[in-house]
């Protein structure tokens, strides 16, 4: 029976051998755990069944929940009021002048549906008599198409509608759509972006304010100042034709607030046209593009110096040999080959006595310090354009010294201009902002007053005595910093006439107001300059005009440059008057 | 005894007499359900949706008979094939897949557009049931034992997870996991895989895409974003929470009708007929897919060989969890994950993978009464 049963199972097939005893004892325990399987088996199927029952019968409850017993439905009247939210025209965006600089306008648009134009050659003819830029034969193929719509117009103006309307040609119809007009063109393409034809911000201001430009009724009110931004665009424009700059940069940024009262980059577009323009001239130089700064990196390097206490005014490093580290060897460019103070560092710009003050105060000092003045993450500013600094991921010595005279560390000039604010205000950091705001905006502190006083110092004694004498606009007191670093090639390395000049300025500087930065990319050096492009060559000379014409509209006053009062506070012993 | 051995070798007729007509009348039934909404959906018209469903399903039903009579030997001898092919074409689409909605989840044949995680729903769980067949009862506690079905259940899912689909990839886990816990695997062996997947979500949530980690968010407060991310589940809720009782009506629904519903014709279909014929509509139709439930557990209480008892359940799971998904989805239960209403949403795919289950379900029923060895093979 047992064996009939297995063959019944169709466990062999094969002609049945004569079972010993140890086979069908073994055969048996098999049948038993077989059995037990079976059992174990559909226990375990009915828990399953059990377990999606409950979760079908869970869901059932939930169901009756939410459709007869809960009152999910929204108060419909909220909806309703946020639908009318939506109707609001883009508000417009004014400087902080009021001067419009982005509006709204109605337009009219001409469609057709052909298939109820009854005489389309006719009513083309009437047509192109009003619409005199489309030709007839065009227009005749339009209204003749095997369509239900077609656009004929995108623009029409309110003398050609009332024309057309009066011609009473059945199918034909107006559209109005909205607009975004930008009276001002190119003068802030970058701060303010551009929308889409469906009027939808999508990039600059546009884009980050568009929730609020389409839900509440009033102006955008910029902190960029539309005098000032002509100025500045029109110097560095000017600049840049004469060195043959590939780009250019500016920013004008007030010291005690962070508000960007101009903000320039070029080549720059048309917001109105913004297709027209080549894909190089979106770019954003300004707040998007990281560059290495070269040395006006010294101004933080020495303000970390004197604010972590490792070096006061009177310090003094042996620059007479270049250093070595790793297998790099640090020269300097305007190499003195002697002891150099601290201030002389700074006015020299030496790159060795820069490398021997970070090693007093050490790599971690040098990055918190960094971090703390935001040179580590991407500018606050309010653009969805903004780029996020470059820095090694690992702070090595190498690291620490490059970046103490401002290489192998990449921001942009945003980052500079603010954070240079920060060193001569008094020491209080303020994040930059482009937009008007009624409080004054709080900051905080990065270093103590008397560092700031020292910087100061040190900027002023720069454009005294070192590379920034051509910025240098009379009764203003200017002070600042040149950079002049050479572009990292896409395959590595340096280029070689490849550059980036800057310089960063302060005015007036005992008691600066305004920190002013500007930027020329890939400069080529002319006869006026001896062929130099360097930064104190190239961009120091458009900050001297920058301020010469901006500071009476920012109501800033010019003092008597022999002023006794203000030369004291800013003087400064250079301890090579003695030596040479 | 030779009429039982004779249950073996059915005449295709006897096997089309013994199909579960029963069974048949239920998919039917939803099905047309199905075609009354996609009906309603187009606003009273049977394009887009209605027609072609209609074409899919009769595809789909012929499919159905065709594989149910068909010898169940044949199915177990094609699984590993089977679960071959859907493996290499989700290696194909991982190379040169077609982009759609933002992941890379179809393949283009010319022929038709195939969507092979679809297919490897039925595929892996054919696998795992011959796998689970050969194996001695006495070596399933050995984990030696459960390696190779980790690995059938794992490479494809890998593959899913990187498209990235996770709601086929978490239903492809769930339906695998009802498979080893039916194959007899022990209790704590799942229990140390669920306290493992539980300790590593904080990890996992780092490598969920954006959009994933807002849609778990949003489930978490759907009023969070009511106008972006929120948007499907507040009017979801409004929809259903307008039908009431016995709903505005069949194609009365204003929140679907009036397009404030997304995706009603596809994944929120289900809405869609909660508004227009209400609670008692919903759980009619909730009440069919129980009855197919209760129908496939029964079909694999009464198998009597692994194989068939582990692919009825298998593909039942499959199905039910596809039905559980998509309604607790809509109703805010779960988070938003892309599972369409087994033979109701419009799709061609899903409609298909459906129907071929319950070809298996059918099949695993009409050779119920089949007795195969364990070593089958060597016959």
């Amino acid at each position: 029976m047992i064996l009939s049963h297995w063959k019944k199972l169709g466990y062999t097939t094969k002609p049945v051998k004569r079972m010993t005893l140890s086979d069908l004892k073994r055969q048996a325990t098999l049948q038993g755990q077989q059995t037990e399987a079976l059992e174990t088996g559909r226990t375990r199927l009915m828990i399953t069944g059990a377990l999606m029952a409950l979760a079908f019968t869970g869901i059932g409850f939930r169901m009756i929940d939410v459709m007869a017993l809960s009152n999910v439905s929204e108060p419909k009247t909220r909806n309703i009021s946020q639908s009318q939210n939506l109707t609001f025209d883009r508000a417009p965006i004014v400087d902080r002048t009021g001067m419009l600089v982005a509006t709204t306008v109605k337009t009219v648009s001409l469609a057709a549906d052909p298939r109820k134009i009854m005489d389309p050659q006719d009513s083309a003819e009437k047509l192109g008599q009003i619409l005199t830029d489309i030709p007839v034969a065009k227009l005749y193929k339009m209204l003749s198409r095997k369509a239900k719509f077609v656009w004929v117009d995108r623009r029409i103006t309110p003398t050609q509608q009332q024309k057309i309307n009066a011609l009473g040609i059945p199918g034909l119809e107006f559209r109005t759509q909205e607009s975004r007009v930008y009276p001002q063109g190119n003068l802030m393409a970058h701060v303010l972006g551009y929308t889409n034809v469906d009027n939808k911000g999508i990039s600059g201001l546009e884009k980050s304010f568009e929730e609020t430009l389409t839900s509440q009724g009033e102006a955008l009110r910029l902190s960029i100042d539309g005098r000032v931004q002509h100025i500045v665009r029109d110097e560095v424009q000017k600049a840049m034709t004469e060195f043959q700059a590939i780009g250019g940069s500016a920013i004008v940024l007030d010291a005690n607030n962070g508000q960007v009262v101009s903000m320039v980059s070029l080549p720059d577009f048309d917001p109105n046209q913004p297709g027209k323009a080549s894909v190089e001239s979106h770019f954003n130089r300004t707040t998007l593009g990281v560059y290495e700064l070269g040395s006006t990196f010294k101004i933080f390097n020495s303000a970390m110096a004197l604010e972590s206490g490792t070096a006061n005014m009177s310090s003094s490093y042996d620059a007479s040999k270049p250093i070595r580290i790793a297998r790099f060897t640090i020269n300097d460019y305007h190499g003195k080959n002697r002891v150099l103070s601290l201030p002389e560092v700074f006015i020299y710009s030496s790159n060795i006595g820069s490398a021997k003050m970070a090693e007093a105060f050490g790599a971690g000092y040098q990055k918190d310090f960094l971090q703390k003045i935001g040179m580590l993450s991407p500018s606050p500013v309010e653009l969805p354009e903004v780029g996020r600094p470059q820095y090694p991921k690992t702070w090595r010595p190498i690291n620490m010294v490059t970046i103490s005279y401002g290489h192998g560390i990449a921001v942009s000039p945003m980052h500079v201009a603010a954070g240079v604010a920060s060193m001569v205000n008094g020491g209080t950091h303020y994040q930059p902002s482009l937009i008007m705001q009624d409080t004054k905006p709080k900051g905080t502190r990065v270093i103590s007053a008397r560092s700031s006083k020292a910087i100061r110092k040190l900027m002023r004694a720069n454009n005294i005595a070192g590379s920034g004498k051509k910025s240098n606009a009379i009764g203003y007191f200017v002070g600042g910093k040149t950079g002049t670093a050479d572009k990292v090639k896409a395959t590595g390395g340096y280029a070689d006439r490849a550059r980036i000049s800057s310089y960063v300025a302060a005015f007036p500087m005992h008691k600066p107001k305004y920190v002013v930065y500007v930027m020329l990319d890939e400069p080529k050096g002319n006869k006026k300059t001896f062929g130099y492009a360097t930064g104190g060559w190239v961009a120091a000379p458009i900050i001297k005009q920058i301020v010469t014409r901006a500071a009476p509209i920012l109501g800033v006053t010019p003092i008597d440059p022999t002023s006794e009062e203000v030369n004291r506070e800013l003087a400064l012993k250079l301890p090579q008057d003695s030596h040479t | 005894m030779a009429s039982e051995i004779g249950k073996k070798e059915l005449t295709l007729t006897q096997k089309f007499w013994q199909l579960n007509w029963g069974l048949i009348l239920i998919i039917s039934l939803v099905a047309s359900v199905g075609f009354a909404m996609l009906y309603s959906a187009a606003e009273g018209s049977w394009d887009p949706w209605a027609s072609r469903q209609a074409v899919r399903f009769g595809m789909g039903f012929f499919l159905m008979v065709v594989i149910a009579v068909i010898d169940i030997k044949f199915w177990m001898r094609l699984s590993y094939i089977l679960y071959g092919i859907g493996f290499l074409l989700l290696v194909a689409v991982e190379v040169f897949g077609q982009v759609g909605m933002g992941a890379q989840r179809w393949i283009d044949l010319k022929v038709i557009v195939l969507q092979p995680s679809e297919i490897m729903k039925i595929a892996l769980v054919l696998a795992l049931a011959r796998y689970f067949h050969g194996i001695p009862i006495e070596d399933i506690g050995r984990i030696r034992t459960l390696i190779i079905p980790l690995l059938l259940v794992f490479l494809p899912i890998g593959l899913i997870l990187k498209q990235p689909d996770l709601g086929t990839s978490l239903m492809l886990v769930a339906g695998s996991g009802v498979i080893f816990f039916l194959a007899g695997v022990r209790i704590w062996k799942f229990a140390l895989v669920i306290v493992g997947v539980l300790a590593s979500l904080p990890v996992a949530w780092n490598y969920l895409h954006p959009y994933q980690q807002n849609r778990v968010l949003t489930f978490l407060d759907p009023e969070r974003d009511p106008l972006g991310a929120g948007y499907h589940i507040m009017q979801s809720k409004i929809a259903m929470g307008a039908g009431g009782m016995f709903g505005k009506g069949f194609m009365q629904g204003s929140q679907s009708q009036l397009k404030f519903l997304p995706e009603k014709q596809t994944d929120f279909i289900f809405t869609m007929l909660a508004e227009e014929i209400g609670l008692v509509g919903g759980l009619g139709l909730m009440g069919l897919y129980a009855l197919l439930m209760i129908y496939g557990t029964f079909i694999a209480v009464r198998c009597r060989n692994h194989f068939g008892r582990l692919t009825a359940l298998g593909v039942t799971t499959t199905f039910s969890l596809y039905a559980f998904i998509n309604i607790a989805m809509v109703m805010g239960v779960i988070p938003v994950v892309g599972v369409p209403l087994p033979m109701v949403s419009y799709g061609g795919t899903a409609m298909l993978t459906v129907m071929i289950g319950f070809g298996l379900l059918m099949n695993c029923y009409v050779h119920r009464d089949m007795r195969i060895p364990r070593n089958w093979r060597e016959m």
